[in-house]
């Protein structure tokens, strides 16, 4: 037991910010909660509005709206100059500028209401950081917007993972007996559709759409809490702490709640973590197969769906979608492992 | 400890004889011996029961396959039925007419009770009948068998790409921990875990094909059609694969016997390839096992990037064209290959590892 001292938390915290990985995967996580949270103001432009001279444009490249309507140009950097640089059209140059005002818009359900934009060229022109996709939408726009559906994807689809699969592993552990093997038969019929196999029956059955994504997606982590945490209450059932809460006359549920479910938190963790990167890539799948999100929402499989079709002549439409769903499950993935090696009372040394 | 105490009380506190306590004594320690031997003997039983039983096992665990077997037959059964809309019409296709959809519903019993419609789904099953594509007009059965093979193809090929990457990058970085090599490694493994498969897909149609034409952009038939979906399906295995080869290693090369091995004077290489790597290799292969499943959930993306022909893009397809049929009997072969994936590999083992215990 003297090991408790070891996870006092500034021993858990140092060792949690130890590695490179970790920090990456934090810089990673940071960066995606904080697009997705103010999507609007990071996105020069509202992700819907369309350009159709503007279509398959590429990366970094302006056009003027007015003066030579459609002319393009390319965005630049000179030293000393403009430090964000500037998009040259013809003999004209338009600096990019923070803070601009462009495009209203209106988010979290109305609170924050403005015409703020974090980046933009001011005046007569546009400009396409990720270039433009088949309708002259701007891709930087969209993967900010895909990033709030992204990551309520993620928190809604681990959140009735959690919801379900915890309580069931809790009660199926501790109750063992014939309730165990019934729940644990049907934890074995969802686990026999491997990974996103289930969520495209359920969305088979219920319909595509985005809600049906997130919900199906939660299904098909049920079983995955439900396994892991059957396991850590098994090991908890017969300890000593747990028997003499028993022996204090605690019931059951008590018993559940302050020793059983505190104690098999960690895996839990550490799970979640890692099944919030299983989640967006299963959603980003759905939406690429078709199965997921509809048009026009700005949700990254989809995205990415729409720009195979022009793969040769304007991979970026393709290339940024997938980078970002690469970046996200990959800081969650490196979060999940330094969660690991934190919360682990072995810890390696 | 109890025993002892209870010895050198009897000896000298007790006015007993001398004989009555040697006899008391005695007794004791025969019973000491009797439940030792007890103790052993039931290992030995134990074992003798491992080994002969082990028909038994297979038997039970057989058993136990029949209930997740229905499970998944009822599920694939329910589908239609709590789909929005009339399963006939669903089963009938989108542009059936009245007389077909009255045809499908006699057939499958759609307006009598669900327990008879169950009965007649199971008596179809049994003989092969898993009904009638509504977007090809051809029976199911046949549609997956002419898809299946195709996808078994790839998932094996992908399976000899994932070991082929996998293992070695496992074995490197558990041989230099802490390098440069081995963060790249894992660091690489973790982007393998992270990538969305279908993008990867696109990015090597990208690059091999369209801008190097080094392969086929779609299609299958030969070999060259095989490389990149094998490529791209494998890798995030090959990634998880590495990830495990690593920590065991590790763990292996950490215990006694290598250390003896080595003071023995044995050569390396020797120490970590007969030695370690074999003793290594046992999770591995419960992993490998498991990750066959994840590989036909896989090649269901995979092969739609591809156009590969196989079950994932006969399901896909399926769903788009609410293709009902279909889509039932693709999803009924994936999840029951599955199944039968994991009882194979929980059979195997016991053949792997010998300490393992059938019980």
């Amino acid at each position: 037991m003297a090991a408790k001292t070891n996870t006092s938390p500034p021993r858990w915290r140092k060792k949690l910010f130890s590695s490179w990985l970790a920090r990456l995967g934090f810089v990673l996580i940071g960066l995606f909660l904080f697009v997705a949270a103010f999507a609007p103001i990071i996105a020069p432009y509202d992700p819907n509005s369309q350009n159709l001279r503007a279509t398959y444009v590429p990366p970094f490249v302006g056009m003027s709206l007015t003066g030579p309507e459609g002319q393009l140009g390319l965005w630049v950097r000179e030293i000393n100059r403009t430090p964000l640089g500037e998009v040259m059209i013809g003999e004209t140059q338009y600096p990019v500028k923070l803070f601009v005002r462009g495009d209203a818009w209106s988010w979290w359900g109305g609170i924050l209401r403005s015409d703020f934009h974090l980046f933009g060229v001011d005046g007569a022109i546009k400009w396409y950081p990720f270039g433009a996709d088949e309708q002259g939408r701007d891709i930087f726009s969209r993967l900010a917007y895909g990033a709030w559906i992204s990551l309520s994807i993620g928190l809604i689809a681990v959140g009735i993972g959690l919801g379900v699969g915890v309580p069931l592993g809790v009660v199926s552990g501790y109750a063992g007996g014939r309730l165990d093997l019934v729940v644990q038969r049907l934890v074995d019929i969802m686990l026999s559709f491997p990974g996103i196999l289930l969520a495209i029956v359920l969305v088979a059955t219920f319909g595509t759409g985005l809600t049906n994504v997130m919900i199906a997606v939660g299904i098909a982590t049920i079983p995955n809490y439900a396994r892991l945490v059957r396991g850590s209450v098994l090991s908890l059932r017969d300890r000593e702490f747990v028997e003499a809460s028993k022996a204090l006359g605690n019931n059951d549920w008590r018993i559940m709640a302050q020793h059983i479910v505190p104690n098999a938190l960690s895996p839990i963790i550490v799970q979640s973590s890692l099944q919030m990167a299983i989640a967006i890539l299963f959603a980003a799948g759905l939406g690429f197969l078709g199965l997921g999100a509809r048009p026009p929402e700005p949700e990254w499989g989809l995205m990415l769906a729409r720009g195979r079709e022009y793969l040769a002549t304007a991979p970026h439409v393709a290339t940024f979608p997938g980078l970002a769903i690469m970046a996200v499950a990959l800081g969650f993935n490196l979060l999940g492992d330094a969660l690991r090696d934190a919360l682990d009372p072995r810890g390696k040394s | 400890m109890r025993r002892v105490i209870v010895r050198i009380v009897l000896t000298k506190n007790l006015n007993l004889s001398q004989t009555q306590k040697i006899k008391i004594i005695l007794k004791l320690e025969i019973n000491k011996i009797t439940r030792e031997t007890f103790q052993s003997s039931k290992l030995i039983a134990h074992s003798l029961y491992t080994r002969t039983h082990l028909t038994t096992y297979i038997a039970r665990r057989l058993l136990t396959v029949i209930p997740t077997m229905l499970g998944v037959l009822l599920v694939v059964f329910a589908m239609v039925r709590l789909a929005p809309g009339d399963p006939a019409e669903l089963l009938a296709g989108e542009f059936a007419t009245p007389e077909t959809i009255k045809i499908i519903r006699e057939r499958f019993g759609l307006d009598q009770p669900v327990l008879t419609q169950l009965g007649l789904y199971l008596s179809n099953l049994a003989q092969g009948d898993l009904g009638e594509s509504t977007s090809k007009r051809s029976p199911v059965t046949k549609e997956i068998l002419t898809y299946f093979p195709n996808t078994l193809v790839l998932t094996i090929a992908a399976m000899l790409v994932a070991l082929l990457i996998g293992i070695p990058a496992g074995i490197i970085s558990a041989l230099r921990p802490g390098t440069i090599v081995d963060l790249l490694a894992m660091l690489g493994a973790l982007i393998g875990v992270s990538m969305p498969v279908f993008w990867f897909g696109l990015m090597a149609i990208l690059l091999f094909s369209v801008q190097l034409g080094w392969f086929p952009v779609a299609g299958t038939g030969t070999i060259g059609h095989l490389v990149l979906p094998a490529i791209t399906l494998g890798l995030g295995t090959a990634s998880i694969l590495a990830r495990i080869t690593r920590s065991s290693m590790l763990e292996v090369l950490s215990q006694d016997f290598i250390r003896s091995a080595r003071a023995k004077g044995l050569a390396g290489r020797t120490v970590i390839f007969k030695h370690g790597l074999r003793n290594a290799l046992i999770p591995v292969v419960t992993v490998v096992g498991l990750q066959f499943g994840g590989l036909l959930e896989g090649a269901v993306i995979t092969e739609t990037v591809f156009a590969y022909p196989g079950i994932g893009q006969l399901l896909v397809g399926g769903i788009l064209a609410r293709d009902y049929p279909i889509v039932q009997g693709s999803v009924l072969v994936i999840a029951l290959a599955f199944i039968l994936i994991n009882l194979i590999i929980d059979l195997l083992y016991g053949t792997i590892d010998p300490r393992i215990r059938y019980d």
